[in-house]
Order: structure tokens, then sequence, then C-alpha cells
């Protein structure tokens, strides 16, 4: 038992250090952001009316006047002690901050991953025991059509449909889950809605395709011979060995997660991550955008890591290296 | 946009069995409605590369800055009213033709970008190993680890709006998905008979690489442009729907989208035209892809 320890610890360091020159490649181009501005970057981000004080005081406090290789280390140092600065008009601890707003956007991202697997996978189910029949059809059909809808799109018309014509939801702004948990839920419900719908798509089409598949195999037919029942069948023998390709999109769909979530952010005015980095985007907030950058490379090197390892766990035929 | 699994999962279990077993079984009752589908989808792109290429010149149609009538009018039986008009009482219609112009300028541009530098650095990639694959590795990760949307909202935070700096990222972010998928086309077909033969007749890297690996990797690279095209505009539509895309007064699908947003209580209606035309777009490049992929599977297993 002692070496299956040694070996996920292992795992999980290799993997760890693997992320390190990625954290550092996006954090080094977050910090070359200022380079990039036309002009001098103070200018830039102060506005035509600056006075040259201004400009001195904003150049003393995050140094946009040194060299780029200097502003990275004194980055890096302030990092290692959990500083990544501080906002640029309002002056906040912008850690303070991001760690405020990742939990409102890791709430809805959390719920709207369940509620996509408890309509994915079983609508899988069902339509891979009929492949091709009526049921699958109909379903596979509506899952690539909306795998084709764009989530701009969806929000503006789910948010249409429940917020301005039914009225049965809120269509903007943002309730603290610690302050009415029920009100919260009624505000993250046509947030969750949104990206679920996509993701529910994208989980159902992978998880089809895969149970099919296991459905072929030969310890399948042996348990259907013995006279198992078919629900048993898929629900102790078959979705277990389905789930590894699952996994691997799950890692994935957190990409397309985010990315979706500064879309209905933006659109329901949620105060999370994605809402965040527009604000900041809007005001040259750089220090800001840094520190998502940073945040969120940091958080898909660790999912990546457990999707990895995870694939072990679901099939201990895979081997950890 | 999806990007692919970076690590691929650890095995594929009899998927081409099932599938083939599955699409054995629904062959004879879906040929019919898949191909019909298949073709629908060919058209439609064709006729909106045509309507985008030659907008100037179709009969009637209105400038698509140019005010037409009274704005938020609703689709009336005439050229430039056949989706309604604006809120500036500009013709939607029109504007949704010039707005696939920005949309398929943005991707086919950015799609050559990525596919030339793509493909020849993840030949070189998977041909040679060593220090040049891995900094493609690192690349491509770093990349795929990101949502696209995020990486040029950075960048934009710093440069503002341009579709310049919007066609170039996408173009260069979109590097590290075709150099992965050509390295590992090249990794896989490097130990085929045919290129031991090539090397056996004493043929040059640079030879085996253009004349012998190449036309075997295009099939493959293929099938993934129409799906990665569908994402470039889907994330070009979702920037222009938050207002860090194509700049107005230019039209874009996604800017339209938000425009509409606005008025969408009063004239839900105007709002039809741009999310058909984004919609049908993605569907279309992602049934041609599907099919180009599917063609492929078989032939592989063919061989």
């Amino acid at each position: 038992m002692r070496s299956t320890r040694v070996l996920y610890l292992r795992a999980v360091g290799l993997r760890l250090l693997a992320g390190v020159p990625v954290f550092v490649l996006v954090t080094f181009a977050a910090t070359a952001l200022s380079d990039l501005m036309p002009g001098s970057a103070a200018q830039t981000i102060l506005g035509d009316s600056a006075t040259p004080q201004q400009i001195a005081t904003l150049n003393a406090q995050y140094g946009y006047d040194q060299p780029l290789l200097v502003r990275y280390v004194g980055w890096l140092g302030r990092l290692l002690r959990g500083d990544l600065g501080q906002t640029l008009y309002s002056q906040q601890s912008v850690f303070g901050l991001l760690l405020e707003r990742a939990a409102v956007t890791f709430e809805i991202a959390l719920l709207a991953m369940l509620v996509a697997l408890a309509i994915a996978i079983p609508l899988a189910m069902l339509s891979a025991l009929a492949p091709g029949g009526p049921l699958d059809q109909l379903v596979r059909g509506v899952s690539s059509v909306m795998l084709s809808v764009p989530i701009f799109v969806t929000v503006v018309v789910l948010g249409f449909i429940f917020a301005l014509v039914l009225r049965w939801l809120p269509a903007t702004g943002w309730i603290a889950l610690t302050s009415d948990p029920l009100g919260n839920l009624r505000q993250v419900a046509l947030p969750v809605m949104c990206i679920s719908v996509s993701q529910a798509a994208y989980f159902y089409r992978v998880t089809r395709n895969e149970i099919v598949a296991t459905l072929q195999e030969d310890f399948v037919l042996l348990a259907r011979a013995k006279g198992i029942p078919t629900a048993y069948i898929l629900l102790r023998h078959v979705l277990r060995p389905s789930l590894t390709p699952v996994l691997a999109v799950f890692g994935l769909s957190m990409t397309y997660l985010l990315g979706g979530s500064f879309i209905v952010e933006s659109y329901f005015a949620v105060p999370g991550i994605g809402w965040t980095l527009l604000s900041a985007v809007k005001i040259h907030d750089l220090p800001t955008v840094q520190g998502i950058l940073s945040v969120v490379v940091v958080v898909y090197v660790l999912v990546f890591m457990l999707v990895d390892i995870g694939y072990s766990v679901i099939d201990p035929r895979i081997e950890i290296a | 946009m999806i990007a692919e699994p970076r690590a691929q999962p650890p095995q594929a279990r009899g998927t081409l069995r099932g599938d083939a077993v599955a699409a054995h079984r629904s062959r004879s009752q879906r040929l019919g409605a898949a191909q019909l589908l298949d073709w629908l989808a060919v058209t439609y792109l064709v006729l909106v590369v045509l309507a985008a290429l030659a907008a100037e010149y179709l009969p009637g149609l209105a400038a698509p800055t140019a005010s037409v009538g009274e704005f938020s009018q609703a689709p009336t039986l005439t050229v430039n009213g056949l989706l309604g008009t604006d809120a500036l009482g500009r013709s939607i219609f029109s504007r949704v033709i010039y707005g696939a112009r920005a949309s398929l300028a943005v991707a086919c541009i950015a799609t050559a970008i990525s596919l030339t530098l793509g493909l020849a650095l993840g030949m070189l990639a998977g041909f040679y190993r060593g220090l040049i694959e891995r900094i493609v590795d690192l690349y491509a990760n770093t990349v795929a680890s990101l949502p696209p949307i995020l990486l040029i909202l950075g960048l934009v935070a710093a440069t503002g709006p341009s579709l310049f700096t919007i066609t170039a990222s996408l173009g260069i972010l979109g590097i590290g998905t075709y150099a992965r998928i050509t390295k590992g086309g090249v990794i896989a077909q490097a130990e085929r008979e045919y290129v031991l033969a090539a090397r056996a007749l004493g043929a040059k890297d640079s030879r085996i690489l253009t004349l012998e690996l190449l036309p075997n990797l295009l099939p493959t690279l293929t099938s993934v442009v129409p799906p990665l095209m569908a994402g470039l505009i889907v994330t070009e539509g979702s920037l222009s729907f938050l207002g860090y895309g194509i700049p107005p007064p230019t039209p874009s699908w996604g800017g339209m989208i938000a425009g509409s947003t606005d008025l969408l209580n009063r004239f839900p209606l105007l709002i039809f035209g741009p999310i058909l035309a984004i919609v049908l777009t993605v569907f279309s490049l992602n049934t041609v892809g599907d099919r180009l992929a599917r063609r492929i599977s078989l032939r592989e297993g063919q061989l």
C-alpha cells in the first residue's frame, strides 16, 4: 500500500514540476503586457490629461519604467510573499479581490458541471442502448445543434425567455451564498443553465460514444449471457470503464467553462472572475489582469494534474507514471 | 473553443469496433438524411462565402452603415428589410452579410497563420524530437491550458481592441493546436513501411518530410480545420459581443447580437438575423468537419 502512495506522490510532484514552465511563460507574458502598450504605459493607463507627477507616481508604484526582467523578478519576489499587488484605482489587494471573486465563479462552474453531468450521463446511457434508434438520433441531433450555439447566444436567448418573458428568474444582480442561500440559488440559476447547456451536449456526446464502445466488450456479453438485467449491466459494468474519456474532457471543459463564464458573468452582472477581468480590461488595470492570468494558470495546472491522476483511480489498469 | 485533450485518454478501447457496429446498424435508415444534411451544410457555407466576397455587388443591398429607413422596423419583404432594421435604421440583412465578411476574414487569416506555422513546427518536432519537441510541447500545453478569450482580453487590456490584434493573436494561439496534431501524426507515420522504404532508398530528411509524410498528414489536418474555424468564429463573436472585438461601425455578428439586447424587450424579432447566421455557420462547419473525420477513420480502418 505504501508503494502506491509513493507512486501517487511522485506523480503529483512530476506534474507540478511540468506546470512550472507553463506558469512562468504565462506570467512572464502577463508582465510584458505593459510593454505592448502604445507609447508609455503610464501615459496610456492614465489618459492624456495625466500630469507628469501622476505618471511618476504610477511608475514608482508599478515600475512601468523599469526593464521587463526587473519587473518580472520583482513580481515573482512579491508573489512568494503571497502579494499579487494592488488594483490600479481602488488600491485593493489583488489577491484578496480574486479570492472573493473566484468563489463566485467556482460556485457557478461547479453547479454547471453537476447539472451538465446529471443531464448528459442518463441520456447517454439511454441512447447508447439502442444506437441508431429514434431516441439516440433525436438526442444526438439536439446535442450537435447545442454544440453549435455560442454561449453569447445562449445567454441572450435564455435570459430573454426566463427573465423577460416568463419573469421566473432575476436577470441581473448577485446575492451572496452566505447572506441568503435561496436567493443565491435563484441568482445563479440562469448563469448555471446557460453554461450547462453546451456542457451537457459535449459530455453527452463523449459518454454516449464511449458507452456504445464498452457495450461491445466481451465482459458485457458474458454478463448478458448470465442473464443479468440490462439496467444493472449499464450501471455496474459499463458506466465506470466508460468514464475515462469523460474525465479527459472534464479537464478540457474547464477551459471552455471559464471562457463561457466571461460572457455569462458580464451579461448577467455576476461578480466573478470573468466580470472582474472585463472591468479590469476596460480601465487598463494591468495588475488585476496579471493576477487573474496567474491564478487561472495555477488552477489549470492543478486540474490537469488531478485529471491525469484520476485516470488510474477510475481504471486501475492504467498505470500511473 | 474547445481544445484537444492535453493528455490523450490512455486507451481507446474498441471505439472503432463499437462505432462501426452502430454505424452499420443505422446506416440504411440514416444515410439519406445525413447526406442531405452534409450537402445542406456545404451549400450554406458556399453561399455565405460568396455573399461575403461579393457583398458590394449584390443587387439592391444597402451599405452596412447606411440608414435605410426608420429604426427597429420589423422584417418586411424587401431586400434590405428582410431581417428588419437596427436601432440606427440600418439594414440588418446587409449587416449580417457584411458581418460574415468580418467573421470569415478573421477565421481564414488566423487559420492560415496557425496552419502554416503549426504544420512546419509540428513536423520538425515530430520528426527530430529532442529540444524542438519540448519547446513545441510547452507552447502547445500553455495555450491549450487557457481559454483563448482570456489571453486575448489580457492583450486587449494593453493594446486596445483592433481587427489586427484579434486576428494575429488568434492565429498565433492556434499554432499550438495544429503543431500538436501534426506532431502526433508524424510520430504515428514515421514508423510506417513507406517511410522506411524511402529512407532505405537514400531519401533526404527534407524529401521524406515534404513528399512522403506531408501528403499523409493532410487528410487529418483538413478534417480539423472546419471545427477549429468554427471555434475561431465563436471566439471572435464572443469578443465582439463583449465589446472588445471588431470595432464598430464595422458590422460583426457578435456585436450585432450585443446591440440588439438593449432593445430585446420591445423588438425581440430583430436579434434573429445575426443569431441564425452564426449558429448556422458554426453548425455547418462542425457538420463538414464530422463528415471529413468519419471518412478518414474509415480510410485508416481499411489500412
